[in-house]
């Protein structure tokens, strides 16, 4: 059994790009993210996890990658802000943030979107009490909170009036 | 500079911010995302105790661990740092005068190696007795934090630091005649309030890049809010000349103050000298941010009121005690601009106030949002209701009896006309919003408190004014690109407030051409982009607006000139829209900007004009500096007015509440962009609102920090906002502000804590007078049962 | 920063067992408190055995009448999300929501909660009132050992070095009316000034009260039963479970909250939970 070795190999998928990386067992997820594959949109604000800015989507789930060792992600896929907006231009999350007023000095953003990018998928249409507690572990000292909570009600506004318009059309 | 009145096309329109891709797409980069090849990282060693005298620090081991580039410590630095006042060392020299204080520092080829490097140094400390009361540090024979203020040089004829003692600066202001005053006064109330320190907490924690180039060169990249304060601070310290500094700011993760002045740049540049000038980069750790960088600093403040019996405010005497920590930084000035404001926005014919700023052994002050206004207005506006209620008048009456209306005097003589805000019609607004009735009779409250809930409500005003030098000054430039698209260079930091967006608004609107078009790179430098004094005092819109115009005023002359020999015409016969410069009585004979902007070349080849930049520039007109032994003096470029109505529910068995609503209202003189306004307004009452309910550092009995992270210095998350906030804007234009416009960016927060103070009043009868209002606060005042609360 | 160390990510029990006989390693589940501790130098282990490939962290069980195993990686959010849980044990969904944010929930543990055994363990109170069990994995084969047992004083469990807690098993749900109660300075994440859990089962007389954060391991109240069956008058028996939930604590004095503020919060939380749990 390998224990003495410092350091592990791990292969993870990252905004659908796999990379297989020998990384020190001590490295953290958002070390690895922004410091090995050099994706510096992910934040670091404390550390610790109290701040959120580190947030990702890993397997579907949003976590805090500070709080992770890379180590872990061993077999994961990833998915960090850089991922988001496509060919297809911005996310409709990222749109809204931007016609809400979400976002002032940006910092807290990264970490602000994936969580709400991942109630979003699971919850496509959320209630203010929803969103609230999907966001609340994700600090912003500059808006507030309240236009972002309304950049996600319109998302989940405009998901349920095109729900509507579908079921109206069968 | 008011343009008249008009239908804007982009002034006072939704448009949408500009870096609102950048950073929605994570790719915006902050200094702290910023890596530069050979580049080293530091850490500091800091100290234990709030005051120790430095026997000696050995870094012989640290210095031998493989990686370890530079070790440093403060007996090698002869260089002093300070904004007013000269008394801070790089890394503490002789003394530590608070537990935090950085006395060596690493630069190592990883974090990791710094680390473990740093944790090598050993360090002998005398421990000493600190000084963590101001109001016994203002007592002769209290222990010294700086034995030598004398020798400290210091911003003559501005700050009075007082040799011999523990006060950096004294602000007075005096008018009027007090005995006087108080004999004319019916009724005489005194009440005294405390606000603790609190933090900036902005998520991006201080972060530097700096290098140290041969020929004396510097390359600083920092997460600031004015990189000229940076750079000319910087070449005081070193006395490098300031061409030679360079000085480049990024997207910053929020500021709030805290990153207005200089702060780990000096020691990254010492390190990067001693490390044979390979760049360093230290970046605060979350606790150092709370523990090492400094803070808003704490306040002592007492009343004494004399009103007559028809309400009128005949003698107010205020003495401010600033707790600054253990270095002068920011605080002299705080101490003084909030002694001119001390009053509040009311006509008070007879003033005194004494600012004392004091030193302690603990974290220092510096700038943060408010720059002392929110820390008086927590005293103020809950004095003003106190008075009131003692008059047997309501509070709001009382306020309207008082507050400045034209033809009034503010306490430093300043006359208020017309074309100041209406601090009068903020307070209607909020009234209004929360339906203001007055206070709850004994007998109400009692039934209500019987259900085991009570509500309450509470109004507070506010009124602030830039606290800036008389010759602050900013420039804009516009330069032209090569399809008529201008960049608009300035070294004011938008670190989310949204000014480069107005900006970008107002250049479009005088040049009648897409805001779209209108393109702000985001980093400042100072190799580039023009001076500007410093991104604080909510000055940025109507300083660099002004500026602004006049370059893009400037632009419209230089297209103009060359336009006009392009259409062989008179520039009086000239106009524009839609991006060209026409004949007005011929519009079809015109010319793009695009054709002028590098230059316009005729068919047959000839060529006139060349690049067009526009300049502009702005400075307060008539500001001057207060008189040293009175505070009389036109400080003030302009005053924002405002007020909150704020209405909570308290649970009495465990004196926890639920803030329900917040109203506010401003008067900003002209609406530039009301969704950044809006925006802007609810992230400072959320700030304001912190300082209210859970922001305070505590500290030991030894002046250690006991809550120096997150886990125990809790900010408001998404789920402690109120239910409802609305935001009320009145237009009194300012007639030297850009379309009229005022600045509200530090407003939002003042006196979020005073309107609370005064709704718990009047759910529970009890007056409290300390900050924060936590719910552990907020009990024992019920359990004791009195109707003053002094814990 | 972290210091450097090994990892391993076992896939057996046995393996596991095998990698935590190297001197100074450590169990790693939901990580969210193992890695700020190590980021804080207060641990600094040489090895690191992630126990969540084990197929026996990710058991999970639920049947009100057999009771209730949660496998050391099962989620809180996990937990906190379960229909059947939320409906037939509500405090425990309650507790589970209750700890960190959203994400930190995604993350970590029961087990981890219990295992790091602060004072304040917000999963605590609820497994103290159900009588969970913490079953161990050692060298010597699996045992078990009821909660209150395991949590033996501040950040202290009662498990020898090589051994982990591979589960909890929580027995036959009792028909009882639940509450859960957390005192926080914010209402985001924060710890617990206070916490306290309740039930009380009609048919069988039973009244369980446990309050946290307020002693060195968190206080099952002794004698509640009795004062349950003897005091039908309900505002009579919440102010006899708040006197004795007063008398049995003996909070401290911190940076969070001062010791009277707890004692008092404690007495209006046991009333608070009595009037809830015992509601007609």
């Amino acid at each position: 059994m390998e224990t003495t070795s410092k350091e592990t190999i791990i292969t993870v998928k990252v905004n659908n790009i796999s990379y297989t990386e020998r990384v020190p067992c001590n490295m953290t997820l958002l070390q690895f993210l922004k410091d090995k594959l050099m994706l510096t949109g992910t934040k670091e604000g404390c550390g610790i996890g109290e701040c959120g800015a580190c947030t990702v989507i890993m397997n579907g789930k949003s976590v805090l990658s500070c709080l992770m060792l890379a180590a872990e992600a061993d077999g994961a896929e990833i998915r960090t802000v850089e991922g988001e907006a496509g060919e297809q231009g911005l996310t409709a999350l990222q749109q809204a943030f931007i016609d809400h007023g979400a976002t002032q000095c940006g910092f807290c953003t990264p970490g602000m979107i994936m969580s709400a990018q991942e109630l979003l998928e699971r919850n496509p249409s959320p209630d203010r009490e929803e969103i609230v507690e999907a966001i609340a572990g994700n600090l912003c000292r500059c808006t507030g909170y309240e236009p972002i909570i309304q950049a996600v009600q319109a998302v989940a506004r405009d998901a349920r009036d095109a729900r509507n318009a579908r079921n109206r059309g069968k | 500079m008011a343009e008249k009145q008009a239908d804007y096309r982009y002034v006072g329109k939704g448009v949408k911010r500009k870096d609102g891709v950048q950073k929605v797409t994570g790719a915006a980069s902050f200094t702290r995302d910023m890596n530069l090849p050979g580049m080293l990282h530091a850490r500091i060693v800091t100290s234990p105790h709030a005051y120790a005298r430095i026997k000696s620090v050995d870094t012989r081991e640290a210095e031998k661990v493989p990686g370890v580039r530079a070790v440093i410590s403060g007996k090698e630095l002869n260089y002093k740092v300070g904004l007013y006042v000269l008394d801070k060392d790089i890394l503490a020299k002789e003394f530590a005068r608070y537990q935090g204080e950085p006395v060596a520092a690493v630069a190592a080829d990883s974090e990791l190696t710094a680390e473990q490097a740093a944790e090598l140094i050993k360090i002998d400390y005398e421990v000493l007795e600190p000084v963590l009361d101001p109001r016994e540090g203002m007592k002769p024979g209290s222990p010294r934090v700086h034995p030598n203020l004398g020798e400290y040089g210091y911003m003559k004829g501005v700050f009075f630091p007082q040799a011999g003692s523990n006060i950096p600066h004294l602000q007075k202001v005096r008018r009027g005649d007090m005995k006087a005053g108080f004999s004319q006064a019916d009724l005489v109330v005194e009440s005294s309030f405390y606000n603790p320190q609190v933090q900036h907490v902005a998520i991006e924690t201080h972060v530097s890049i700096v290098q140290a180039l041969p020929e004396e060169r510097v390359e600083i990249i920092t997460s600031a809010q004015s990189p000229y304060t940076v750079r000319n601070l910087f070449s005081v310290c070193f006395g490098i000349p300031h061409e030679k500094i360079r000085v480049k700011v990024p997207y910053v993760g929020g500021g709030f103050g805290g990153k207005a002045g200089i702060h780990l740049e000096p020691l990254c540049y010492v390190l990067s000298k001693k490390a044979a000038g390979r760049p360093v980069k230290l970046t605060m750790t979350r606790e150092e941010e709370f523990n090492t960088i400094p803070c808003r600093q704490g306040l002592y403040s007492h009343f004494k009121t004399g009103v007559n019996k028809e309400g009128k405010i005949t003698a107010l005497e205020v003495e401010y005690v600033w707790d600054a920590g253990a270095y002068a930084d920011y605080g002299v000035n705080i101490g003084r601009a909030a002694a001119y404001a001390g009053a509040g926005p009311y006509e008070v014919p007879n003033c005194k106030v004494d600012s004392f700023v004091v030193y302690t052994n603990k974290v220092f002050g510096t700038a943060y949002r408010g720059f002392g206004h929110l820390e008086v207005l927590w005293g103020i506006e809950r004095n003003m209701d106190i008075v009131a209620r003692k008059l047997g008048l309501d509070p709001v009456e009382f306020r309207r009896r008082n507050v400045l209306m034209p033809g009034a005097e503010t306490i430093t003589g300043e006359k208020i006309t017309d074309h100041h805000g209406r601090v009068d019609k903020c307070m209607e607004a909020v009234a209004a919003e929360i339906g203001w009735q007055g206070y709850k009779t004994d007998a109400e409250r009692k039934k209500e408190i019987a259900t085991g809930k009570v509500r309450g409500k509470g109004i507070a005003l506010l009124h602030k004014a830039p606290a800036m030098p008389s010759f602050t000054s900013t420039a804009v430039v516009l330069k032209f690109n090569e399809n008529g698209s201008l960049d608009l260079m300035t070294s004011l930091v938008d670190y989310g407030q949204g000014t480069y967006t107005a900006l970008a608004q107002i250049a479009a609107e005088v040049l009648k051409m897409p805001v779209e078009k209108v393109n702000v790179p985001w980093d400042c430098d100072t190799s580039f982009t023009p001076y500007d004094w410093q991104t604080v005092a909510s000055k940025g819109l109507i300083l660099s607006g002004n500026a602004t115009i006049m370059a893009a005023r400037d632009c419209l002359r230089q297209l103009k000139s060359v336009a006009g020999q392009a259409l062989r015409c008179s520039e009086e016969d000239l106009d524009i829209g839609d991006e060209h410069v026409f004949i007005k009585h011929n519009p079809e004979a015109r010319v793009s900007y695009q054709q002028l902007a590098y230059g316009y070349v005729y068919p047959n080849g000839n060529a006139i004009g060349g690049p067009i930049i526009g300049r502009g520039h702005y400075m307060a007109q008539g500001l001057n500096n207060l008189d040293p032994e009175t505070g009389q003096g036109l400080p003030a470029l302009d005053w924002t007015y405002g007020a909150h109505g704020l209405e909570l529910e308290v649970d009495v068995e465990t004196g926890e509440f639920t803030v329900l609503k917040i109203a506010s209202s401003f008067d900003v003189g002209k609406v530039m962009n009301e969704q950044q306004l809006r925006c802007q307004v609810i992230g400072g009452v959320i700030q304001g609102l912190g300082s209210a309910v859970t922001e305070e550092f505590r500290f030991s009995k030894e002046g250690k920090f006991l809550n120096a992270g997150m886990v125990d210095y809790k900010i408001l998350t998404a789920k402690d906002i109120p239910a409802e906030m609305t935001q009320h804007m009145v237009e009194t234009p300012q007639l030297d502000g850009p379309y009229g416009a005022r600045g509200v960016a530090e407003h939002p927060m003042l006196s979020v804590p005073s309107a609370l103070g005064n709704a718990l009043y009047d759910a529970l009868g009890i007056d409290y007078f300390q900050l924060p209002l936590n719910s552990e606060r907020v009990y024992f005042g019920i359990k004791k049962g009195e109707k003053e609360f002094h814990g | 920063m972290i210091k450097p160390f090994g990892f391993i990510k076992p896939k057996t029990v046995e393996e596991a067992l095998s990698a935590l006989q190297v001197p100074n390693s450590v169990c790693l589940a939901g990580g969210s408190d193992l890695l700020v501790e190590m980021r804080n130098g207060l641990k600094n282990p040489d090895l690191v055995v992630d126990i969540k490939g084990l197929k026996e962290a990710a058991e999970f069980s639920f049947d009100p009448r057999k009771g209730i195993t949660i496998g050391a990686g099962v989620s809180l959010n996990f937990l906190a999300a379960h229909k059947g849980i939320r409906e037939s044990c509500p405090a425990l969904a309650e507790a589970a929501a209750s700890i960190g944010s959203y994400q930190i929930r995604n993350r970590a543990t029961l087990v981890g909660n219990i295992c790091n055994a602060s004072p304040a363990a917000d999963m605590a109170p609820v497994l103290y009132i159900l009588g969970a069990e913490m079953v161990i994995a050692g060298p010597g084969g699996e045992k078990t050992l009821p909660v209150s047992e395991f949590m033996t004083g501040v950040k202290q469990n009662a498990l020898s070095a090589g051994e982990f807690v591979i589960k909890v098993n929580i027995p036959p749900l009792p028909r009882a009316r639940m509450a859960f109660m957390k005192k926080q300075r914010v209402r985001g994440h924060d710890l617990a000034l206070i916490n306290a859990a309740g039930l009380a089962d009609a048919d069988a007389q039973l009244l369980r009260i446990c309050v946290g954060a307020c002693a060195v391991r968190p206080v099952l109240l002794e004698g509640t039963d009795e004062l349950y069956r003897k005091e039908k008058n309900p505002d009579k028996l919440a102010e006899a479970v708040a006197g004795l939930a007063s008398a049995s604590v003996s909070p401290i004095d911190d940076v969070r909250a001062s010791a009277e503020y707890r004692r008092d919060l404690v007495r209006v939380f046991a009333r608070r939970i009595v009037k809830q749990v015992c509601a007609a």
